[in-house]
């Protein structure tokens, strides 16, 4: 049987998936530039740049939690109230304290914020036991309604100018600073999912609650902790893109969710649980943002682009149960 | 008798055989069939007649699987001929399979949980009026293959509900629902009790006198040589012979499969009980599942729980390693009580427990071999620095070591667990006992589902770690792995403890007279013991 645990050369099989996605980002951006050369301008090409690295975030909030058969429906309603907190404090203590120390508690509530969010997401799912759909159904409900509440409903103006400069307009060797974030974020994301034990356990519950259990794993505290983790990293989407914006947005993050769960599983994730590496984020970013950019070029309808990325869902869910068929 | 399709109702109301006894229904000859360079058979020769039990007898990855899944059309072929019905075949498909009157039931079950009996046996073939579902007609045809089957299930049960060996027999009658000739059963016992397996042995008897042709899937010696007619080798892929089972023995059978010589078949074991380990003292269990549990557990020595499926055994191990909550009474490891008792707690304690489900808690089945090989050992110095960061070679070259030492075949290291067969994942599960120090090892149903190559080889691991002074606890529903691999036995009947014997006393007549509370040993149950 000495044939048997010998690997081929080159098996197109084995390869062809992970060509899949490149190729498809590759034919998105040659489609439209096609139709619109403005596509591959210097300009357009740094906004791709930027916009993917916002939405990176998202996806890859989504991509921890459904590396453990759950989903976080409350991205959207989490980068909405820590756009519209991080904002207030911003502008409450800019006047006393001085741009830095502004800027910087900022951003710090803003990520305490989106750790507190996802702690009561990964209690409850986690130590509850209820269902992350109900739960993050439920939560996205509340922080969203807290968002508009407590801004009244409207933007949070006058943020300081640095802020914008630092998690926006900055460029470190060219690249714009979004890019370089989510670049260390993403690798350290990678190091987390694929070296470290919690990274491990994460898949192994996934697949199984029990098999970690019985292997005497801290099924409760790793679930918990794949929350909190998805919490911070919408929270840096949400200073990432009011940094962008300008403003604190009670609505910032509305459209993020079905969005977020279809990058991830476009890019190779399983709802399944117990499958996606950290390239599902990062293609499945980059695919929804060169579509929805080149749209915007093409000057299709903006009310087009959900029925856009609802067909990108289903056709992502539809390429996972085609790989996974007969298991 | 191409013509002769789904026909259903003629061959059920008259149980007039469809073919005469000795007439050949499959013929396959020198086919071959690979994937990339994995030859999974090569040169393969079978025939199956009408009336007959023609049982497929093979190792894990003999390609016994990949023969079946041709018959019934899931996998092509690569070369040779197979002839179906006196016809050839050039392409089939399970569909056309299922129209031919090819059946098959799998070992893993394909009913639906939440659907009823009535639903599930017409999932995919239901029968219309119009646009409308033909209930009544449904309806009837359910009862006459209940009642010809001699199944007292309620066709709207919903099959969740059901205990394993009705869902066996949902299978069974799902098969014959429709005009079927051939019955393709793959390991069909695997899951079932004694009792159960003797009331499928009557039906396949029955159904075997009825004309059909049974192609029978198994490597549990007491009912081949109960059902067999004919029984067919295979070795790693190549077909070896087939032979009347009237001419020939269980040994010559183990050694056309092993291709070595069957010397002993249950390993023996040198007891020199030590210390004890573990103490149970008066434990009762919050399920209710068994109660007033107190014995010992000792080094060196191999200690057995039998008794019939249900019993209680299997509770007791999994109070051993904290998956099942105390009501009363305490367990003792090495001098101190195990309090808030957990899976973790027990790991800490250096106790080791393979469940029998493999699927449900045993392995992580889409994750590699490494990941599963690993899952129970991740805050051990020797895979991780301080339980945080994974040490991946270490992790990679212990996998290594155990795919060769516990010769697991597999595709790579990197293969998911649910791509190895079933004494492969038996193996790579067994592998976790050896991924950190333990003293005290649980087995619930070693060997459960596991070919007879895997099954020594277990007994090999189970001979060593006994023989290095480690404790060893068996609870097996196969009386004589019970009775031939532990020095002590205890018994359990209704989740109690009703009897313990100890080296010589361990007897099959002695066991046996305590399963059973006021019957006499059956001897149906002492004949299907090896």
């Amino acid at each position: 049987m000495a044939d048997q645990t010998q690997s081929t050369p080159l098996d197109l099989r084995a390869i062809a998936p992970h060509l899949l996605l490149p190729l498809a980002i590759i034919g998105v951006v040659v489609f439209f530039a096609a139709l619109q050369p403005a596509m591959i301008s210097g300009g357009n090409v740094v906004n791709i740049m930027k916009q993917s690295s916002l939405f990176f975030f998202v996806a890859a909030a989504q991509l921890v939690v459904i590396i453990t058969r759950g989903f976080d429906l409350s991205v959207g309603a989490n980068v909405s109230l820590v756009s519209v907190v991080s904002s207030m404090v911003m502008t409450s203590l800019l006047p006393g304290l001085g741009v830095e120390i502004g800027v910087f508690a900022g951003v710090c509530t803003g990520l305490a914020i989106g750790a507190a969010l996802g702690a009561i997401n990964g209690v409850l799912v986690a130590y509850a036991r209820i269902n992350p759909f109900v739960v993050t159904l439920a939560t996205m409900s509340i922080f969203t309604g807290i968002a508009t509440t407590i801004s009244g409903g409207f933007p949070i103006f006058n943020l300081p100018e640095g802020f914008s400069f630092a998690l926006n307009q900055m460029t470190v060797l060219l690249l714009p600073i979004p890019l370089i974030i989510a670049g260390a974020v993403a690798w350290g994301l990678h190091v987390m999912l694929t070296r470290t034990v919690h990274g491990r356990v994460l898949y192994v519950l996934g697949d199984s609650n029990e098999v970690a259990h019985v292997g005497g794993r801290r099924v409760r505290e790793h679930l918990f902790f794949a929350y909190v983790t998805s919490g911070i990293l919408a929270a840096i989407a949400g200073l990432l893109m009011t940094a962008q914006t300008g403003s604190g947005e009670p609505n910032l993050g509305t459209s993020l969710v079905l969005s977020s769960i279809a990058a991830a599983v476009i890019g190779g994730a399983s709802l399944r649980g117990g499958t996606g590496t950290i390239s599902a984020p990062i293609y499945g970013a980059l695919l929804i943002t060169c579509l929805s950019i080149g749209m915007n070029l093409q000057q299709i309808n903006g009310s087009l682009q959900p029925v856009v990325i609802g067909a990108i869902l289903i056709f992502g869910a539809a390429l996972d149960a085609y790989r996974t068929r007969g298991r | 008798m191409a013509e002769h399709m789904i026909e259903p109702d003629a061959a059920l109301a008259s149980g007039h055989p469809a073919h005469k006894a000795g007439e050949t229904l499959i013929e396959l000859r020198d086919l071959d069939k690979s994937y990339g360079a994995f030859k999974a058979l090569q040169g393969m020769q079978f025939e199956l007649r009408a009336g007959e039990v023609h049982v497929l007898f093979g190792e894990n990855g003999a390609g016994k699987s990949t023969l079946i899944q041709i018959i019934c059309g899931v996998q092509g072929f690569d070369s040779g001929s197979y002839r179906l019905f006196n016809e050839p075949v050039s392409v089939m498909t399970p569909a056309l399979a299922h129209d031919k009157g090819v059946s098959i039931v799998f070992q893993e079950f394909s009913l639906i949980p939440e659907m009823t009996v009535e639903e599930n046996l017409f999932l995919g073939h239901e029968m219309v009026q119009g646009m409308r579902l033909a209930k009544t007609e449904m309806r009837r045809k359910v009862h006459a293959v209940l009642d010809r089957l001699g199944f007292a299930l309620d066709p709207r049960a919903r099959v969740r509900t059901l205990r394993r060996a009705h869902q066996q027999m949902v299978e069974i009658a799902k098969a014959l629902l429709w005009d079927c000739r051939v019955l393709i059963l793959d390991e069909p016992t695997a899951s079932l009790t004694d009792q159960e397996a003797a009331q499928l042995f009557d039906i396949i008897e029955q159904l075997r006198a009825d004309g059909l042709g049974i192609v029978y899937v198994s490597h549990r010696m007491p009912e081949i040589s109960r059902l067999a007619d004919r029984v067919t080798v295979l070795r790693d892929g190549k077909y070896i012979d087939t032979v009347q089972m009237a001419e020939t023995s269980e040994k010559e059978l183990v050694q056309l499969m092993t291709g070595r010589t069957f010397d002993e078949f249950f390993p023996q074991i040198t007891r020199s009980a030590g210390d004890t380990l573990m103490q149970f003292e008066g434990v009762t269990l919050q399920r209710g599942m068994a109660h007033d549990l107190s014995f010992k557990v000792r080094r060196g020595e191999v200690l057995g729980f039998a008794g019939l499926a249900g019993c209680g055994k299997s509770e007791v191990l999994r109070a051993a390693f904290g998956l099942e909550a105390l009501a009363s009474g305490e367990i003792t490891c090495g001098g101190t009580r195990l309090d808030r008792h957990s899976p973790r707690k027990a790991l800490g304690n250096r106790i080791c427990y393979f469940p029998s489900d493999r699927a449900t808690e045993g392995l992580a089945m889409s994750q590699n071999l490494i990941s599963n090989s690993t899952v129970a050992a991740l805050d051990d110095n020797r895979f991780s620095w301080r339980g945080m960061l994974l040490k991946r070679p270490a992790e990679r070259s212990f996998t290594q070591d155990i795919v060769e030492k516990l010769k697991i075949r597999t595709p790579g290291l990197n293969a998911r667990a649910d791509q190895l067969s079933g004494g492969n994942k038996q193996k790579l599960m067994i592998a976790r006992g050896l991924s950190r120090e333990f003293d005290i090892f649980l087995f619930d149903e070693p060997t459960v589902g596991v070919d007879i190559q895997a099954k020594l080889e277990i007994y090999d691991v189970i001979k060593t770690l006994t023989e290095a002074g480690k404790a060893v606890v068996i609870a097996s529903s196969e009386l004589a792995e019970v009775m031939h691999m532990s020095h002590r036995v205890i018994v359990m009947r209704e989740g109690a403890i009703v009897g313990e014997l100890d080296g010589d006393e361990v007897t099959e007549q002695a066991l046996l007279s305590h399963f059973f509370a006021h019957e006499e040993p059956a001897a149906q149950t002492a004949g299907e013991v090896n």
